[in-house]
């Protein structure tokens, strides 16, 4: 498994490209509410950041760390659910207090569950989170008191986002939030763009690549596999805050097997160990979902063919069509 | 920072304004159809469509203009119906909203029905929290949870053998299922009916084995079970009932009709199922037989009471925009409110007072089927026919 | 809560009609343990031998399930249908893993979980193709339908004969292990593929003939299990997570690991389901947690034995 982002090399002649093309990115993406009053692609771009996200958080953990999750939505779900309960129960107005109660609680759930996890590795640990995940989902779906079951929670209200006593806006309006998730998203990708290219980051690859090699060269395995566990977790929570802050809604089919395997092929479609590829899978895979399940009702045939297809043909994904090009410029 | 932002709100309010000008001319109306097509109740949902589908090639144009139907899958899930919402009203323009079968994901239409801003009329939703929900939200489908208790529980009254049983109560978990057995239970209480649990057995959605539950039923010893259940789910429960011997020795009271396809396949052992609906193709008058045949005609399917009642409730939805004289939502609803059309089952008015229907019903039981054109061989039996009135709510 | 409420009325039940109630629950654990035993067990060779999580497995459950109900409905014998179902389900088998899983056999794990992932949505979708929404019922010969009286209680018929079908079945798959040469050479690629290739066995065989053998046992629980409630597109997915549960609790690629963990699971399941219904799922999920908390591995470990 070849990995395409590593140190960033700046002597690189297209780093000043790859500079270029983000900042215009995020430049497009910044303007883009004021140019288009359409709410539903403002609502759909800021869908697709917040899975973009939750996407990255899942390639940290599997195209870096090199451990596989089959329900890592579990964790954006549970973080939505108890920001969610917090704005109803506690305090409909604090939503910075909020959206932090619900990235501490679940990282509290994510702790107990990744130290069990990383005991095993490979396929054992994958089949374990396909476990856990079901238990809270079972567990979310049941407890209609708390959490209205499948009716999923309601009566969210929607607070002010203040930033220092400044009034940026209300996040029931989707330009609001738009922006709001753009600037979280885009800080949580440099951070982790960071961590990543930083000796931790370099640790957690070389586990993937050889765990045993890495424990003969010391590295405490399992404590790195935890630690790469809960930075995914943390990240696929803010993903969750997110989430319900957009939404106004959250139920249980977020949490879901089958939307757990949406965000594993959000990562295979963009290609493991590319953090922006992460998010260009997350794109595609909203975007093919919604139009395919628009188009026909059987939309389950093609979605099967298009993963066996990607599997067979590019296992890359998107991220690796870079190499594609690279390899076929040299020859 | 908040002044860019209010002027470019502002901007994009006069500009949206300037666009639904334009849309306005001479393009169709176009109404979006929000149902199941997969999950659970996918068979129901396609009935409502196909209702929904007749009555707007019955009706033709409203204003002049030709409709035009956007279909939709909710999966049965609250959060894809409301994006599947919001893509059929600013990305395709659709200015009304119809259909949705569960109630789970009407309440959360319902919640979000401010941010679409157009009405929402459901033609199957029973939930009794729809009952004046929302200015824009609207009911003009199968009774609602209230509606039928009362219904099942005065035919219950009627019958002395059905008077003296004991019922256990056994709902699907969710919005829908809690609020219909509750409302039985209560109403059966004041009128002496026996109730085996009055905190309800609730089962999951998605249950297939009903054993557990079978082997509850048959160890209380009750002779009456009273079912809150998803329409598709009844005949496949009846079934099981029917595996395990219980048909005859436990009487079954629906709060849902059961759906006909369904019915046919579990056959025999899904007769005897008792409950007040709206309709059913065993109604005999002659708006509903030629209502059948039409729909026979143009489905060559068995006519389902979900068919009917999403065929009513669009003719609601298409009078009332005629009636409104534009597409504007505050004009449409203005227009429902109070509208009625006569089709298949009667009368059927949206009332004024809390946006939600009333009209006839019929109490009907199960059995084989006498000749039909269909090619049906199970029934649900006309017993008694129930006036608007006497299922209130009052007004 | 509520849970106490249920707790006290189901002991209530109890007492009423003790012995037939809990023989009755008995005979519905034997039956929810024999049909998930049956699929793990499928999944199990195929881990076993081929180091495949095969998550396509519920959706060949389903698939066994329909062509069964079809077989049924166009006439043939049911006992005929319940031969021949997991052949077809076995040739199916053979289709998908000459044409998609033999090329991945070198590459790593994680592409072949998802490619069978998205094996599973394309066999689901058609599944839906061909035979639609409705839930279907089987039509079981005449004798087989009604109630019998056993240990004194009133029993369908047909959940007996399940017991037993599965029962044969299992009877079956144990001489196929240990007298034929084709199943000592399957136990023994299970430990060291090495040295049974050093033998000059042609390993691709054996691992099309277990993909095989693991798809038709699929088929054959879906037939089986087709007629004890209702046939519905639906089915694959919930079967799919079930027996994962079995296996990773009795451990991977281990056949005992997987006739105990599928008894403990049934009757877990049955009897929870019983006394508290709202918690059933939700105490077997913990009970997974708590197990594989103290053995990752699971109760037996990885491995094949029997």
């Amino acid at each position: 498994m070849n990995s395409t982002v590593s140190i960033p090399d700046i002597s690189n002649r297209f780093f000043l490209l790859k500079c270029f093309m983000v900042i215009l990115v995020l430049v497009f993406l910044g303007l883009f509410p004021f140019v288009s009053d359409n709410r539903f692609y403002i609502s759909l771009i800021t869908e697709m950041m917040i899975y973009g996200l939750l996407a990255m958080s899942l390639d940290v953990l599997l195209g870096y760390t090199g451990l596989l999750s089959f329900m890592h939505n579990t964790y954006m779900g549970i973080c939505a659910y108890a920001v969610g309960l917090f704005l109803i129960h506690i305090s409909p107005e604090s939503l910075w207090l909020a959206c932090i109660a619900g990235i501490v609680f679940t990282s509290l759930v994510a702790l107990p569950v990744g130290w069990v996890q990383v005991r095993t590795g490979g396929l054992a640990f994958a089949l374990l989170t396909l476990a856990f995940g079901m238990m809270f989902y079972t567990i979310v779906w049941k407890w209609y008191a708390l959490t209205g079951g499948d009716d999923g929670l309601m009566g969210m209200p929607n607070p002010d986002i203040t930033l220092f006593g400044w009034h940026l806006g209300n996040s029931g309006n989707p330009t609001t939030i738009y922006l709001f998730t753009l600037i979280i998203v885009t800080i949580c990708f440099f951070l982790t763009r960071r961590i990543i290219n930083s000796p931790f980051g370099a640790v957690l690859e070389a586990i993937r690549e050889n765990e045993d090699r890495a424990a003969f060269i010391g590295i405490n395995v399992r404590r790195y596999k935890l630690l790469g566990w809960m930075l995914a977790c943390i990240l696929a929570s803010i993903a969750g805050a997110l989430f319900i802050l957009y939404k106004g809604y959250i139920g249980p089919s977020t949490m879901s097997a089958f939307a757990g395997a949406g965000v594993l092929m959000m990562v295979l479609l963009g290609g493991m160990g590319s953090l922006w590829g992460a998010f260009a899978g997350a794109v595609i895979f909203i975007y093919i979902q919604d139009y395919i399940s628009t188009m026909t009702e059987h939309w389950e045939i093609f979605l099967g063919l298009f993963v066996i297809f990607l599997v067979l043909f590019l296992p890359t994904g998107f991220a690796g069509l870079g190499d594609y090009f690279k390899r076929f410029r040299k020859a | 920072m908040k002044k860019i932002v209010t002027i470019s709100l502002g901007l994009m309010m006069v500009f949206s304004l300037l666009a639904s000008q334009q849309v306005f001319a001479k393009d169709p109306v176009k109404i979006g159809v929000l149902v199941p097509l997969t999950g659970i109740v996918a068979q129901g949902g396609l009935e409502m469509k196909m209702g929904i589908e007749m009555a707007a090639k019955e009706k033709g144009t409203i204003l002049g203009r030709p409709i035009e139907l956007y279909v939709e899958d909710t999966q049965v899930k609250p959060p894809v119906a409301v994006s599947k919402a919001e893509k059929l009203v600013y990305k395709d323009g659709c200015k009304a909203l119809i259909g949705v079968f569960s109630s789970g994901v009407g309440l959360a239409l319902a919640a979000n029905i401010d941010k679409l801003n157009v009405p929402f009329l459901t033609t199957h939703v029973m939930t009794t929290e729809f009952y004046g929900i929302h200015p824009l939200v609207f009911r003009s489908g199968q009774l609602a949870n209230d509606q039928t208790a009362v219904g099942n529980v005065k035919g219950i009254l009627a019958r002395p053998d059905l008077k003296e049983k004991t019922y256990y109560v056994l709902v699907h978990d969710y919005a829908w299922g809690h609020d219909a057995g509750q409302r039985f239970i209560d109403l059966a209480k004041e009128n002496g009916i026996k109730i085996y649990n009055e905190d309800y057995d609730k089962a999951p959605i998605s249950t297939k084995d009903w054993s557990s539950y079978i082997s509850k039923i048959k160890a209380s010893g009750v002779d009456g079970v009273y079912i809150a259940f998803i329409t598709n789910v009844i005949p496949v429960f009846a079934k099981q009932m029917s595996d395990f011997g219980l048909q005859d020795k436990v009487k079954t009271i629906s709060a849902a009709a059961p759906g006909p396809l369904e019915l046919e396949a579990g056959g025999e052992a899904c007769y005897g199922i008792f409950g007040a609906s709206d309709w059913s193709w065993d109604v005999d008058t002659p708006e509903s037989n030629d209502w059948e045949m039409r729909f026979w005609e143009a489905y060559k399917t068995i006519p389902s009471d979900a068919a009917a009642h999403s065929y009513v409730g669009a003719m609601n939805l298409f009078n009332g925009i005629e009636k409104a004289g534009s597409t504007d939502a505050e004009a449409i609803a203005k227009a429902l409110k109070g509208i009625s059309f006569d089709g298949p089952y009667g009368n059927v008015r949206i009332s004024p007072k809390d946006n939600c229907m009333r009209n006839s019903a019929v109490l009907t039981e199960t059995m084989a089927a006498p000749e039909n054109p269909f090619g049906a061989k199970v029934t649900m039996k006309v017993l008694h026919t129930f006036t608007a009135e006497e299922l209130g709510p009052p007004e | 809560m509520n849970i106490f409420i249920q707790i006290q009325r189901t002991g209530n039940l109890i007492m009423s009609g003790i012995f037939s109630t809990i023989i009755d629950l008995l005979l519905n654990s034997l039956v929810l343990s024999g049909v998930f035993l049956i699929v793990a067990i499928g999944l199990n060779i195929i881990y076993g031998l081929s180091r495949i999580m095969n998550m396509g497995h519920g959706a060949l459950y389903a698939v066994g399930a329909y062509i069964g109900y079809s077989l049924v409905a166009a006439g043939v014998n049911y006992f005929a249908a319940i031969l021949i179902t997991p052949l077809l389900v076995g040739g199916i088998g053979l289709l998908i893993e000459r044409s998609i899983i033999l090329p991945m056999r070198k590459r790593s794990m994680v592409y072949t979980l998802i490619l069978t992932y998205g094996l599973m949505f394309f066999l689901d979708g058609m599944i839906k193709l061909i035979w639609g929404n409705t839930p279907r019922f089987v039509e079981l010969p005449a004798f087989m339908q009604g109630m019998i009286s056993i240990f004194g209680t009133q029993y369908p018929v047909y959940r007996l004969m399940t017991i037993f079908l599965i029962a044969a079945i299992m009877i079956g798959l144990m001489l196929l292990l240990n007298k034929t040469k084709a199943g000592i050479i399957m136990r023994a690629a299970s430990t060291i593929p090495e040295m049974v290739s050093c033998l000059g066995v042609n390993m691709g065989y054996v691992h099309m003939g277990a993909f095989m053998l693991g798809c038709a046992m699929a088929g054959a629980a879906g037939i089986i299990a087709g007629p004890l409630t209702t046939i519905d597109p639906l089915m694959g997915g919930e079967m799919l997570i079930s027996s994962f549960v079995v296996v990773v609790i009795g451990g991977l690629g281990s056949l005992r690991g997987a006739v105990i963990a599928a008894i403990l699971i049934g009757f877990v399941q049955t009897f929870t389901e019983f006394f508290i219904t709202d918690l059933a799922m939700v105490i077997v999920y913990i009970m997974m947690a708590v197990i594989l908390a103290f053995m990752p591995r699971g109760l037996l470990g990885e491995g094949r034995f029997e």
